[in-house]
C-alpha cells in the first residue's frame, strides 16, 4: 500500500520535473542542460530503499513516453531507462553505503555526496549516449559534446536539487528550512538574489556569464547566515531564476552549458560554506552545553563537599553522645547535643543555598546595590578565608549606581574569584592580602577588581587562563575561570586577568542604566 | 593495648569536623592529635612520631596526598589514611598510588574510622618491630653477621668454622653473643629472626 502510495506521489512528480526541464535538448532527447528529476530518483531510493528500483525505471518511461513522445523508438526508450535507472540506483546505493548520514551533517559527508554525484552522473551518462550511439541516433553531435551535456544538466540537478530534497525529507531540517524561510532577513536575500539574477539577465545585457560571480556575495551572506538552510534556499532561487531567463529567452541566445557549469560552482560553494558555518556552531553550542554541564557538576561537588562536612561532624558527636551513654556518663552530653544542632542548621544552610543556586540556574538579572555586592564579598571572603592570617579589605567608589545581575551567579564568581586569590597565596607568608575594590568602569558599568598580593598568573599561563579543563591546581577540573567568565559574558559583562605582577582579575558588570 | 601507644594524626580544615572527630578518637581509647592544614602539620612533625595519618584530600594549600608525598620525601612511612567528601574514582586511584592505607568517603561511621586506623596500626607496629630488630641487627660485629647468615642455612658450628676458617668454639662463642644482642632465646628463634630481618627486610 505505502509502495503503492510513494509510487503515486513520485511519479507524477518526477514527469512534471522532466517536461518543465526540457529545454535546449539535444537532438530530441533527454541531453538537456538543466536536468533535476534524477535528483528525485536518487533521493527516493537513497531513502527508501533500492526496491523502488522498478518503479523509476517504469516512472523513466513513461517519462520519455509522455513528455518526448518516446522519440527513439519504444526499444530505445526501454534502454535508456534501464540505463538511467540502473545509474541511479548505483548513486543512490552508493550514499547509502558510503554517507555517515544521509541528512548531509558534515563536511566529509557533503564532499562524498559531491564526488558521488558528480562521478556517478558521469557514469549514467557514458551509459546513456553509448545507447543512443549504439543505434546511430546521434549522428549530429560529436560524442564528446554529448556526453558533457548531459553530465553538466545530471550533476547540477542533483547537486541543487538533491540536498534540498534531503533537507525536506528531514524532519529537523524541514523546520530549520521552514523557520529561515519566515526570518525577514531571508526574505532580504532572497529578493537580492532575485534581483541580482535579474540586473545578470535584463539589466547589463549582453553575456549573462560573464556577471555571474556578482550571484556570490548574496549567496556568502545567506550560508553564513542560514548555514547549509540558507545555502540550499539561494541555491534554490537562483537555479530557478536561471531556468526562468532561460525560459523566456530562449536557449539559443544564451551560453546554456557555461550557465550550468556557473550554476554547479555556485550551489558547491554554497553548501561547503554553510556546511562549516553550521559545523562551528554546533561544536560552539556543544562547547556551552558542556560548559553549563561543567558548571552544574563544579557546583554539585562543591555542595557535596560543603555538606559532607557538617554530616560527617554530627555523625561523630553521635557516636561520642553513645560511647558517654554506654559509660553512664551524661555530663557531656548537652554540651555534645548543642554541637551537633549547629551542625544540622550547618547542613540545612548548605542546601538552602543549593536550592537557590539551581531556582537561579536561568540568569534572573535584578537590581543590586554596590553596598550589598560588597558585603556578600565579606562574608564570602571570611568564609574562604577561614582560620588562615589573610586580610581582607573592601574598597568602594562614592555614589556608584546599582548594579543589574542575578546576585546568586555574581556571588558565584566573587567566590571562584576570592578562592583562587586565597589558593596563590602563600600559607607561610605574614602579610597576605586580597582586596575587592568596586570603582566606575563606564557609564553604564561598573569594574570589580579582586587583587592579592601572590606571585600572579604566571605569563605562560595567561593565555590559556580562560579555557576550560585547564587548570593551575592539582584539584578541581580547571572550570572555575571559564565558568566565571561564561557568567560574566551572561551579564553583558567581562572578565578580565589584566598583566600584573600579582594575582589581579577584573569584573566587568553592568548597572541598572546599561538596561 | 598497643593502640594507646600510637597517636591518630587528624588534620582536616573543618573544625567541627577536627572537633567531633577527636572527641569520638579519645571516647574510643585512641590518642590523636590535630592539625588545620598540612603546612600546620609539617611544621610540627617529628621523626619519631608513630601512629597515622587521617588526613582531608582537599585542604587549602597542600592537599592530602601531597602531604603524603612531603612526609615521604622526609623519610617519614607514617600510615596515611585519606578521607574526602566527593569519593571519585580518580581521587581514588591517586590516593591508592601513593600508598595510602585505606580511602574514607565523608561522612563515614564509626566502624569504617575504626577499622581503618587498626589496620593502619597494624602495619605501623610491625613496621616498628621491623625497625627494632634491623636496629638490633645493625649492632652485630661484621663477623658476627657472616656467623649470622651462615647460621639461617641451618649449618652447624662445625661447618660454620670450616667455612670461615675459625675454630668450632669461636662460632660458639659468637652465637652466644649474638643470641644475646638479638634478645633470642635458642638457635630456632635466631634462625627465625636472620630469615624475617636478614637479606631484604633490612629497611
Amino acid at each position: 500500500m505505502r509502495y503503492l502510495r510513494d509510487i503515486l506521489i513520485f511519479a507524477p512528480c518526477y514527469i512534471a520535473l522532466d517536461w518543465a526541464s526540457y529545454i535546449d535538448p539535444v537532438g530530441p532527447f533527454n541531453i538537456t542542460p538543466w536536468n533535476p528529476q534524477p535528483a528525485l530518483a536518487i533521493v527516493w531510493m537513497a531513502l527508501g530503499g533500492l526496491h523502488y528500483l522498478p518503479a523509476v525505471l517504469a516512472t523513466i518511461v513513461a517519462a520519455d513516453v509522455l513528455v518526448r513522445g518516446a522519440p527513439g523508438g519504444y526499444l530505445i526508450t526501454a534502454l535508456t531507462a534501464v540505463a538511467l535507472a540502473g545509474g541511479y540506483a548505483w548513486i543512490a546505493w552508493l550514499l547509502r553505503a558510503l554517507l555517515a548520514d544521509l541528512r548531509l551533517r558534515s563536511s566529509r559527508d557533503l564532499t562524498v555526496f559531491a564526488v558521488v554525484v558528480a562521478g556517478g552522473t558521469a557514469i549514467v551518462g557514458a551509459a546513456f549516449v553509448g545507447v543512443l550511439r549504439g543505434a546511430n541516433l546521434l549522428a549530429a553531435i560529436p560524442v564528446p559534446e554529448a556526453l558533457l551535456r548531459f553530465w553538466v544538466g545530471d550533476a547540477v540537478g542533483c547537486l541543487v536539487t538533491a540536498p534540498l530534497l534531503f533537507a525536506v525529507a528531514d524532519p529537523e531540517r524541514r523546520a530549520a528550512l521552514l523557520a529561515l524561510a519566515r526570518r525577514p532577513e531571508t526574505v532580504a536575500q532572497a529578493a537580492v538574489l532575485v534581483a541580482t539574477t535579474w540586473v545578470i539577465f535584463e539589466g547589463l545585457g549582453g553575456d549573462p556569464s560573464r556577471h555571474f560571480y556578482f550571484l556570490f556575495v548574496p549567496l556568502i551572506w545567506a550560508a553564513a547566515r542560514g548555514g547549509m538552510s540558507g545555502a540550499i534556499l539561494a541555491t534554490a532561487v537562483v537555479q530557478v531564476g536561471v531556468v526562468i531567463a532561460i525560459h523566456r529567452e530562449g536557449a539559443a541566445a544564451l551560453p546554456v552549458l557555461e550557465l550550468q557549469a556557473l550554476v554547479a560552482a555556485f550551489t558547491l560553494t554554497g553548501l561547503f560554506l554553510g556546511m562549516v558555518v553550521e559545523e562551528r556552531s554546533r561544536a560552539a553550542e556543544s562547547l556551552r552545553q558542556s560548559l553549563r554541564l561543567a558548571a552544574a557538576g563544579e557546583m554539585a561537588g562543591a555542595i557535596a563537599h560543603e555538606v559532607m562536612q557538617p554530616l560527617t561532624a554530627l555523625g561523630s558527636y553521635g557516636r561520642s553522645a553513645l560511647l558517654y551513654l554506654e559509660r553512664g556518663e551524661a555530663a557531656p552530653l548537652p554540651g555534645i547535643v548543642g554541637k551537633m544542632l549547629a551542625e544540622q542548621e550547618r547542613a540545612a544552610e548548605v542546601v538552602r543555598r543549593l536550592r537557590d543556586f539551581f531556582r537561579a540556574g536561568t540568569t534572573r538579572l535584578e537590581p543590586l546595590t554596590v553596598e550589598a555586592l560588597m558585603a556578600a564579598a565579606r562574608r564570602i571572603g571570611e568564609q574562604v578565608i577561614g582560620e588562615r592570617r589573610i586580610a581582607l579589605a573592601l574598597r568602594s567608589e562614592p555614589g556608584l549606581p546599582d548594579l543589574y545581575v542575578d546576585r546568586l551567579q555574581v556571588e558565584l564568581v566573587l567566590r571562584n574569584l576570592i578562592a583562587n586569590a586565597a589558593e596563590a597565596l602563600d600559607p607561610r607568608a605574614a602579610d597576605s592580602r586580597i582586596e575587592v575594590a568596586a570603582a566606575r568602569n563606564d557609564a553604564t558599568s561598573v569594574r570589580l577588581v579582586v587583587a592579592d598580593n601572590g606571585p600572579g598568573v604566571p605569563q605562560t599561563a595567561r593565555a590559556r587562563l580562560f579555557e576550560p579543563f585547564v587548570s593551575g591546581k592539582s584539584t578541581g577540573m580547571g572550570l572555575g575561570l571559564a565558568v566565571s567568565r561564561a557568567i560574566a559574558e551572561a551579564h553583558g559583562g567581562a572578565l578580565e586577568a589584566p598583566p600584573a605582577g600579582h594575582g589581579e582579575f577584573h569584573l566587568v558588570l553592568p548597572c541598572v542604566h546599561a538596561s | 593495648m598497643r593502640a594507646r601507644e600510637l597517636t591518630v594524626f587528624v588534620v582536616d580544615d573543618d573544625a567541627s569536623v577536627r572537633d567531633s572527630l577527636a572527641l569520638m578518637l579519645s571516647l574510643s581509647g585512641y590518642k590523636s592529635a590535630l592539625f588545620a592544614d598540612a603546612e600546620a602539620f609539617l611544621a610540627a612533625w617529628q621523626r619519631e612520631w608513630a601512629g597515622c595519618v587521617l588526613a582531608d584530600l582537599r585542604l587549602p594549600g597542600k592537599s592530602g596526598i601531597e602531604l603524603q608525598a612531603e612526609l615521604r620525601a622526609k623519610g617519614s612511612r607514617l600510615p596515611f589514611i585519606i578521607i574526602t567528601a566527593h569519593g571519585d574514582v580518580a581521587t581514588a586511584r591517586a590516593a591508592f598510588q601513593a600508598e595510602a592505607v585505606d580511602f574514607l568517603e565523608k561522612p563515614f561511621d564509626h566502624a569504617q574510622v575504626r577499622a581503618a586506623i587498626e589496620n593502619a596500626f597494624s602495619r605501623e607496629n610491625l613496621r616498628l618491630r621491623r625497625s627494632a630488630e634491623a636496629a638490633r641487627l645493625e649492632s652485630l660485629t661484621a663477623r658476627e653477621r657472616e656467623v649470622l647468615e651462615h647460621a639461617a642455612q641451618g649449618l652447624h658450628a662445625k661447618e660454620i668454622a670450616a667455612r670461615l676458617g675459625i675454630s668450632p668454639r669461636t662460632v660458639e662463642v659468637h652465637k652466644t653473643r649474638i643470641m644475646e644482642k638479638l634478645g633470642v632465646r635458642n638457635v630456632a628463634e635466631l634462625v627465625r629472626f636472620a630469615l624475617a630481618a636478614g637479606p631484604g627486610s633490612g629497611r
